[in-house]
C-alpha cells in the first residue's frame, strides 16, 4: 500500500511537471501541400543558429540575415563577378559628388497590400542614421546626410562629403523595411520586430509565419514576388531548422529531414558529402579573406623587414592544401581578391615561403641570431578558438616562423576575449577573417586608414592614406581601379596586412532540388532570395 | 519547530541564497572580457556608435547605479530586456525552460526507475556474475562522453534504422495528439543519452549503500524474525539505502539544470535553456544571462527544499527542522 505522504509527493511532482510541460501549438492549417508536390513543396533549410533579431537593421547573425533577407529586400545584390547587381533598385549612381540616387521598381507591394515606395527607402536610411542600430548598415551611413523620396520610385541621397562608396555599399548592405510598421514602433534600434503585433510584413518571396524558437522558423510564400521568374516563388514554404551541431545537421540532410545546409561545410566534411548518393555540393565563391595583421605600434613590428620576414615564413600552399583541403584561393597577398574581377590585379604575387630569406631580412635589419639560430623576436598571436580553421593554421604559422628563428606564442582565445583584445590592440599578431570585403575602397578605408574601425595593424602611411582617400572620391571606376590596385600593392609590399587566402565555401543540398543560383559569400550563397524563390523539387 | 516555521526559515534562507547568486552573477558578467556592444555590433562600427550602444544598454553608468537599478527592476518582477533580441527576458526564458524541464525530468524518472532495481539486484547478489556485469556497465556508462553517445545514437537509431527523428523537440506541422506523440519520439534519444550517462552513478550508489544496509543488525533481526527475504530487501534495507540516492537526485537536477544539458541540447538540436545560455554567453547578453541564472538559482533552492522534505519522509530519524 502506498502511504499518503508518498501519494501527495507524487501528485505534486506530476502537477509540477504538467505545469512546466511544453504547450502544444494551436490547431493550424496543418501545413499540408496540395496534390502537386512539385509546385507546393516545402524547402527545409538547416542552420546552426537561432534567429537573434528579426529587425534586419539590428540583426548580425547569419540566421538573422538569411531569414530577414527573404522579407526585406536590398536595393542591390552582387553578381558572381563581384559587381553590384540590381535587386529592388533598377538604377543607382551619383548626380554629383555629394548627391546620389536610387531608382526602384514600380508597383511593388508589401505582403499586407501596402505599396513599397521610395518613401520606405528614405525612411529606412534616415531612421538608421538617426537611431544607430547595431547592424552593418549603420556603419555605411557615416557620410550620408539625408535621404529624400522625390517620387514613388526615386530616392535622392545627400552626402556630407564626396564619397563614391556610399550608394553601392548602402544599396548592398541595407534591407529596406516597411515604414508603416517600423515608424510607429519608435526607435528602429530598439524595435524587436518579433511579430508580436500581428505578425510580419514582407516584400520578399516569403513571410515569416511561425516561430518555434530553438527548433524552426516557417515562412510562407508571398504570391506576388516580381523579382523571380514567373512572379511567384516555387516552393510553398520555407522552413529553417536549427541544428547547433553540424554533425547532426549532416545526418539530417542524409536522412532527408532537411533539403539544404545553409552554413558552409567544414573542409573535412566536403569530400565525404560529394560522394554521397542523393546529395549535391555547391561551391560558393568566398567574398572575404583570412589574414594576419602585425601590430605596428610594437617597435619590432613597426619595421618593414620584420613584417616581411614574418610574411615569408608562412607556407601558404601548405595551409591551403592541408588545413583547407585545397578549398582556399590565393589573393596574391593582396586585399583585393580574385572574385572582385574588376579590381583584381594578378600581377601582385603572393609572398614566397622562404625562411632562409626571412633570416637574411632580419640580419639586414640589425638582428643577430643566437647559437640556435633564434633571433630575439617573440610575438604573441591571438586567434579565436571558435574558428577551427584559423586554430589549425596558427600552428603552421608558428612552425614556419620558428624555422626563420622567430618565436610565436599562440594565444587561442574565447570569442569575446578575442574581440576585446582585438579592439584594444592587445596583441602582436592578429589572426582572423573578414567575411565580406565586397568593395575595395570601403574596405581599405576601414582597414588601413588611421581611424578605420578595423585597422588592426594601426598603419598610418600618408601615401596609402592619400590613395585610399582619392579612391573614395573617384566616381569613375576606370579611374578608381588603378588607384586601388596601387594601394593594394603598397599593402602587400609593406606587409601592412598579410592576406592568406580567400576560402571558397561549400554548401550541400539534396539532389531532388534544383534551380538554385549561387552568389558569392556565405550570406548569399544558394539561400539568397532569388535562389530560394527559384528552387524546385523534382517528382 | 513546526513545519510552517521550518518552511518559512528555509524560504528566508533561499531568498538570501538567490540574492547572493543574483549579485555574484551581476558582478561576474561585468568582469568578463569585452562588452556587449563589441559582441553584438557589426565590426564596421565606429567607436562613437559603440559608445552609443553601451549608453542604450545602460552600461555607461557606474556599477553601483547599474546594480541598484537592476535590483529595483527585479523587485518589480521585471527581468529586463534582452540586449540582443530586444524582447523581455521572461518571454525568452519561458520559451526554453519547459523543454529542459521535460528532458531532465523524463531522463531522471527513467534513470531512477532503472537504477534502483539494478542497484538492488546487484547488491542482493553481491560478488555474483550479475553484480560484476552491472558494475562494469555502470562504470562504463559514467565514462561515456555525452556528444559521442548522442551522435552514435542518432546515427544508429535515426539515420540507419529510422526509428527516431534526428534533432528537434517535435515534428513541425503536427497538432493535438500527433504533436504529443512527436514530442515523445523526439524525447527518446536525448533522454536515453542522459540515462546512459547518469545511470551508473545511481546503480553504484544504491548498490553500495544497500550492501552496507544489508549488513546492519536490524536486517539480521528481520531475517531472524522470519520475514520474507524480498520484504527485508525492498521494504527495510532499501528504504535506508535510498537516502544518499535522494541527495543524488537533488544534486543531479541542479547540475543538469545549471547547464549540464547544454551538450545534449546542442547535439540533439533540443530547444532548451542550456543552448539559450550558451548563445547568451557568446553575445554577452547580460539581462538574459542574469535572468537565466536567477531562474536556475531559484530552481536549485526549491529542489533542495524538496530534497530536505523528502529526506524527512524517508527517514523517520530525520525530523523536519531538527
Amino acid at each position: 500500500m502506498i502511504s499518503r505522504p508518498r501519494l501527495i509527493t507524487a501528485a505534486v511532482a506530476v502537477a509540477l511537471l504538467a505545469a512546466c510541460a511544453p504547450e502544444a501549438p494551436g490547431t493550424g492549417s496543418g501545413g499540408s501541400t496540395s496534390g502537386n508536390q512539385v509546385s507546393d513543396a516545402t524547402l527545409t533549410i538547416a542552420t546552426t543558429t537561432d534567429v537573434v533579431n528579426y529587425n534586419p537593421l539590428v540583426g548580425n547573425s547569419r540566421s538573422d540575415y538569411w531569414i530577414t533577407n527573404l522579407m526585406y529586400p536590398h536595393l542591390l545584390s552582387i553578381g558572381p563577378d563581384g559587381n553590384k547587381q540590381p535587386e529592388l533598385a533598377t538604377k543607382w549612381g551619383y548626380d554629383n559628388p555629394t548627391s546620389g540616387y536610387y531608382e526602384i521598381k514600380s508597383g511593388l507591394k508589401w505582403s499586407d497590400g501596402k505599396p513599397l515606395t521610395a518613401k520606405d527607402v528614405a525612411f529606412t536610411l534616415n531612421a538608421t542614421k538617426r537611431d544607430k542600430p547595431a547592424g552593418t548598415l549603420t556603419g555605411q551611413l557615416t557620410n550620408m546626410a539625408s535621404a529624400t523620396a522625390v517620387s514613388d520610385t526615386r530616392v535622392e541621397v545627400k552626402l556630407s562629403a564626396p564619397d563614391s562608396t556610399v550608394i553601392p555599399e548602402v544599396g548592398f548592405w541595407g534591407n529596406i523595411v516597411p515604414q508603416h510598421v517600423f515608424e510607429p514602433a519608435g526607435s528602429v534600434a530598439k524595435f524587436a520586430n518579433d511579430g508580436s503585433n500581428g505578425g510580419w510584413v514582407s516584400a520578399g518571396p516569403y513571410v515569416l509565419s511561425d516561430v518555434q524558437r530553438g527548433q524552426s522558423y516557417t515562412m510562407t510564400r508571398v504570391d506576388n514576388y516580381p523579382l523571380v521568374e514567373g512572379g511567384k516563388p516555387k516552393a510553398a514554404k520555407i522552413v529553417y531548422r536549427v541544428f547547433p551541431d553540424v554533425n547532426t545537421e549532416i545526418l539530417s540532410l542524409k536522412n532527408g529531414d532537411v533539403d539544404v545546409i545553409a552554413n558552409s561545410l567544414p573542409p573535412a566534411q566536403v569530400k565525404g558529402l560529394q560522394g554521397t548518393d542523393g546529395i549535391k555540393v555547391a561551391e560558393v565563391p568566398g567574398l572575404g579573406y583570412a589574414h594576419m595583421t602585425y601590430n605596428m605600434t610594437k617597435p619590432d613590428l613597426a619595421k618593414k623587414e620584420v613584417r616581411q620576414a614574418l610574411a615569408q615564413a608562412v607556407d601558404y600552399d601548405a595551409i591551403r592544401k592541408v588545413v583547407l583541403q585545397d578549398q582556399g584561393v590565393s589573393t596574391g597577398s593582396s586585399p583585393i581578391m580574385p572574385v572582385l574581377k574588376d579590381f583584381y590585379d594578378d600581377s601582385i604575387k603572393e609572398y614566397s615561403y622562404d625562411p632562409a630569406g626571412s633570416k637574411k631580412l632580419l640580419q639586414q635589419a640589425g638582428y643577430t641570431a643566437d647559437g640556435n639560430g633564434n633571433f630575439p623576436l617573440t610575438f604573441r598571436m591571438i586567434y579565436s578558438l571558435q574558428d577551427p580553421v584559423t586554430t589549425q593554421w596558427a600552428t603552421l604559422v608558428k612552425d614556419g616562423a620558428a624555422k626563420a628563428g622567430i618565436t610565436i606564442e599562440l594565444q587561442g582565445l574565447e570569442r569575446n576575449t578575442y574581440l576585446a583584445k582585438t579592439n584594444a590592440g592587445d596583441f602582436d599578431i592578429y589572426a582572423g577573417n573578414f567575411a565580406i570585403m565586397d568593395d575595395p575602397a570601403t574596405n581599405m578605408a576601414l582597414t588601413y586608414l588611421p581611424k578605420g574601425a578595423i585597422n588592426y595593424s594601426y598603419v598610418d602611411d600618408s601615401a596609402l592614406n592619400d590613395l585610399i582617400t582619392r579612391a573614395r572620391v573617384t566616381f569613375d571606376r576606370d579611374k578608381q581601379r588603378p588607384i586601388l590596385q596601387k594601394a593594394a600593392k603598397m599593402v602587400r609590399d609593406n606587409v601592412y596586412d598579410n592576406i592568406m587566402y580567400t576560402q571558397n565555401l561549400y554548401v550541400a543540398y539534396r539532389s531532388d532540388w534544383s534551380g538554385f543560383s549561387v552568389k558569392p559569400s556565405e550570406l548569399l550563397s544558394i539561400v539568397n532570395p532569388i535562389s530560394v524563390a527559384s528552387a524546385t523539387k523534382s517528382k | 519547530m513546526s513545519l510552517l516555521s521550518f518552511v518559512l526559515k528555509r524560504i528566508g534562507r533561499g531568498l538570501l541564497t538567490i540574492w547572493f547568486a543574483v549579485t555574484v552573477t551581476f558582478l561576474m558578467l561585468r568582469l568578463l572580457p569585452g562588452d556587449p556592444a563589441i559582441a553584438i555590433a557589426s565590426t564596421n562600427m565606429t567607436p562613437a556608435i559603440r559608445a552609443e550602444l553601451l549608453r542604450t544598454y545602460g552600461l555607461d553608468q557606474p556599477l553601483p547605479v547599474q546594480y541598484v537599478k537592476y535590483l529595483g527592476q527585479l523587485l518589480q518582477g521585471n527581468l529586463g530586456i534582452s540586449f540582443s533580441q530586444n524582447i523581455p527576458v521572461t518571454d525568452s526564458l519561458m520559451e526554453m525552460l519547459p523543454w529542459t524541464l521535460l528532458l531532465v525530468g523524463a531522463s531522471l524518472v527513467v534513470t531512477v526507475l532503472l537504477g534502483i532495481p539494478l542497484g538492488v539486484a546487484a547488491a542482493a547478489r553481491a560478488g555474483g556474475v550479475l553484480d560484476r556485469l552491472v558494475q562494469v556497465v555502470a562504470v562504463t556508462g559514467q565514462s561515456l562522453f555525452v556528444p559521442s553517445v548522442g551522435i552514435l545514437l542518432l546515427y544508429v537509431f535515426g539515420l540507419q534504422l529510422g526509428w527516431f527523428p534526428i534533432g528537434g523537440a517535435y515534428t513541425d506541422g503536427t497538432y493535438g495528439g500527433a504533436w504529443y506523440v512527436s514530442v515523445i519520439s523526439h524525447l527518446v534519444l536525448p533522454s536515453l543519452s542522459l540515462v546512459l550517462v547518469q545511470l551508473g552513478s545511481y546503480v553504484l550508489t544504491v548498490r553500495s549503500t544497500l550492501i552496507e544496509a544489508l549488513g546492519e543488525d536490524y536486517v539480521t533481526l528481520a531475517h531472524a524474525n522470519g520475514l520474507p527475504g524480498r520484504r527485508v530487501l525492498w521494504k527495510h534495507a532499501l528504504r535506508n539505502a535510498l537516502l544518499p540516492t535522494t541527495t543524488l537526485i537533488g544534486l543531479q537536477i541542479c547540475l543538469y539544470l545549471v547547464g549540464g544539458v547544454i551538450l545534449i541540447e546542442t547535439v540533439y538540436a533540443y530547444p532548451g535553456i542550456g543552448r539559450g545560455i550558451y548563445d547568451a554567453v557568446i553575445r554577452l547578453d547580460f539581462p538574459l544571462l542574469q535572468g537565466a541564472f536567477l531562474l536556475l538559482a531559484a530552481v536549485v533552492v526549491v529542489v533542495n527544499m524538496i530534497t530536505d522534505v523528502v529526506y524527512g519522509l524517508l527517514d523517520p530519524r530525520v525530523k523536519v527542522g531538527s
